[in-house]
């Protein structure tokens, strides 16, 4: 009996894998499903991610929460978005973070604990893979 | 009242660690971050025969020595709401008798708008570029920022208040950042050419230097105040170059001296590139004291300049650097202090959070216009030394860390 479950586990996890390999290449940068916002410009998601703005375009407060170093949309999120090098972000925070002008936006996990703090989060602004998308948080761009 | 500042940390500390899991979990806004940074110093000869001590300090002598750039801090950041946040920094740093503590800032922070920010409390001088983060060795590329610039300003924290005001302009960033305050608590070491003089100043100039002055390479330092303290700092860039300006004044008291509200003001301006691998780094100040404070604290100014480049991990840089009088009127005390040095530095990446750098500087000091003594930032002149050099060399070795 364990011994099914296990495998059934196991089976899922690779049948995932091979899903999340096929739609890896999208990462959607999300809201609260109440935001009224009605998307983002990389460039303005990009201030937001490095505290130098903390609004969005609508007014509401903007707090961005990141994913762990790592994980893979985070790579990809700090290639296209960002454009720093983790290197180059550490470098960029201790600067802001020990002069008291600013804190990096809260890790918080990996995309399932990403979306699920968004959705809960009225504020919030997160990246997660394409394929974690639902109805939970809403698309404010795609990055292909 | 220390260890009441222990125990409160000790607690908030302890409060951390219990949210850091429910941060975790997803809520609570408490953050814990540090920073440190283990050195060694080395001066390649005596400049007195009668001590190792090469710095005027003391700290760096020509034994290899840890204490003068070594240091670790923990600063703990709370929000208390969406608006308000409080943090506070703690800071050791390596001394003769071990390891001393002291509360380096500690203020709250409310956003009043979006490019609004208003702090109050203990918090950092923003003299210069990298003022605001001067312990955080991995935030900048060398091991210490050139002294011949950073020395000058005694005062490293202001009590009172500052706003942060910040203007967007696409991919630029104006910050104007004016402040208010005292400082108390500071120490200066005061130079040592007028120890021996201390008890025979009278309060009205022009005291003579009568007093028979104290063994050469004397290090004293004095308890001072600043109050009235007022300035600004401007500042303009992207996050590929900052180009900044402040200006401050303050009325300086030191009993030990006799000085009472004298005047000073201090004026900086400075630049920072890091584009495509190159990084360059230059700033020049100049600083007026009038009266008796003149005396420890002389009219000087100093620049450098500092180019580097990026190889992947590797950021080999050199550095140029002069303290110079600043026409110091010869009826007063002052005792300018004039040295040039040429720094050649590498800093190497030891993944992200981490650096190790070394460093070689070739010091020269030099006897200023309006006299003075010929040892610019040493504890004696090495002309004069058991070697007869006319500069010395300091190595230095250092690995930071921020976490």
């Amino acid at each position: 009996m364990k011994k099914h479950k296990f495998l059934a586990v196991v089976a899922a996890t690779v049948l995932s894998l091979g899903t999340s390999i096929a739609a890896q290449a999208a990462l959607a940068i999300v809201a609260h499903p109440s935001n009224s916002v009605s998307g983002i410009r990389a460039d303005d998601a990009q201030r937001i991610f490095l505290g130098k703005s903390g609004e969005f375009a609508n007014g509401r407060r903007a707090v961005p929460v990141d994913q762990t170093p790592g994980s893979a949309s985070r790579t990809k999120f700090m290639k296209s978005v960002i454009q720093k090098s983790e290197d180059e972000l550490k470098g960029y925070w201790s600067k802001l973070m020990f002069s008291g002008k600013g804190q990096p936006p809260r890790e918080i996990g990996d995309d399932a604990a990403v979306k699920a703090w968004v959705a809960s989060n009225p504020e919030a602004i997160g990246y997660i893979d394409g394929k974690f998308v639902d109805g939970s948080v809403k698309v404010l761009f795609i990055i292909p | 009242m220390k260890k009441k500042l222990a125990c409160l940390v000790g607690a908030s500390l302890a409060c951390g660690a219990a949210t850091a899991v429910a941060a975790s979990a997803g809520d609570s806004g408490i953050s814990l971050s540090g920073f440190l940074t283990a050195g060694a110093t080395y001066a390649d000869q005596k400049v007195l025969s009668t001590t190792n001590a090469v710095s005027q300090d003391g700290n760096i002598e020509n034994t290899v020595g840890f204490t003068n750039d070594s240091r670790i801090g923990i600063q703990l950041s709370a929000k208390v709401n969406r608006e308000v946040s409080v943090t506070g920094q703690l800071l050791a740093r390596g001394s003769e008798d071990g390891f001393n503590m002291k509360a380096d800032w500690a203020f709250v922070s409310y956003r009043a708008a979006d490019p609004l920010t208003i702090r109050g409390g203990k918090l950092k001088l923003t003299t210069f570029l990298v003022s605001d983060y001067i312990e955080v060795g991995y935030a900048y590329p060398w091991i210490r920022p050139p002294q011949e610039v950073y020395y000058a300003n005694p005062i490293s924290t202001l009590s009172g208040a500052d706003a942060l005001v910040r203007f967007n302009f696409g991919d630029y960033t104006l910050l104007f950042q004016p402040y208010y305050g005292v400082s108390r608590g500071e120490q200066a070491l005061v130079p040592q050419e007028v120890i021996g003089a201390i008890p025979q100043i009278t309060f009205t100039p022009p005291a003579t230097l009568t007093a028979s002055p104290s063994p050469a390479g004397t290090v004293a330092y004095t308890d001072f105040t600043a109050d009235s303290l007022t300035g600004v700092n401007l500042s303009f860039g992207s996050d590929v170059f900052t180009v900044r300006a402040g200006y401050l004044q303050t009325l300086v008291s030191a009993s030990a001296f006799g000085v009472s509200q004298e005047k000073a003001t201090f004026t900086s301006v400075g630049g920072t590139l890091d584009w495509k691998g190159l990084v360059l780094y230059t700033e020049y100040f100049q600083r007026e004291i009038e009266g008796l404070a003149n005396m420890a604290f002389p009219n000087q100014k100093g620049a450098y300049a500092t180019i580097g480049y990026r190889f992947g991990k590797f950021l080999p840089h050199i550095t140029y650097a002069t303290l110079d009088d600043n026409d110091n009127p010869t009826t007063l005390f002052g005792q300018p202090l004039k040295q040039t040095s040429a720094t050649l530095g590498l800093r190497y990446e030891l993944g992200t959070g981490a650096a190790l750098k070394i460093e070689a500087q070739q010091v020269k000091p030099e006897a200023a216009n309006t006299g003075g003594p010929a040892r610019g930032l040493l504890i004696a002149n090495p002309a004069t030394g058991p070697e007869l050099s006319d500069n010395v060399m300091i190595y230095s070795l250092a690995v930071d860390v921020v976490f």
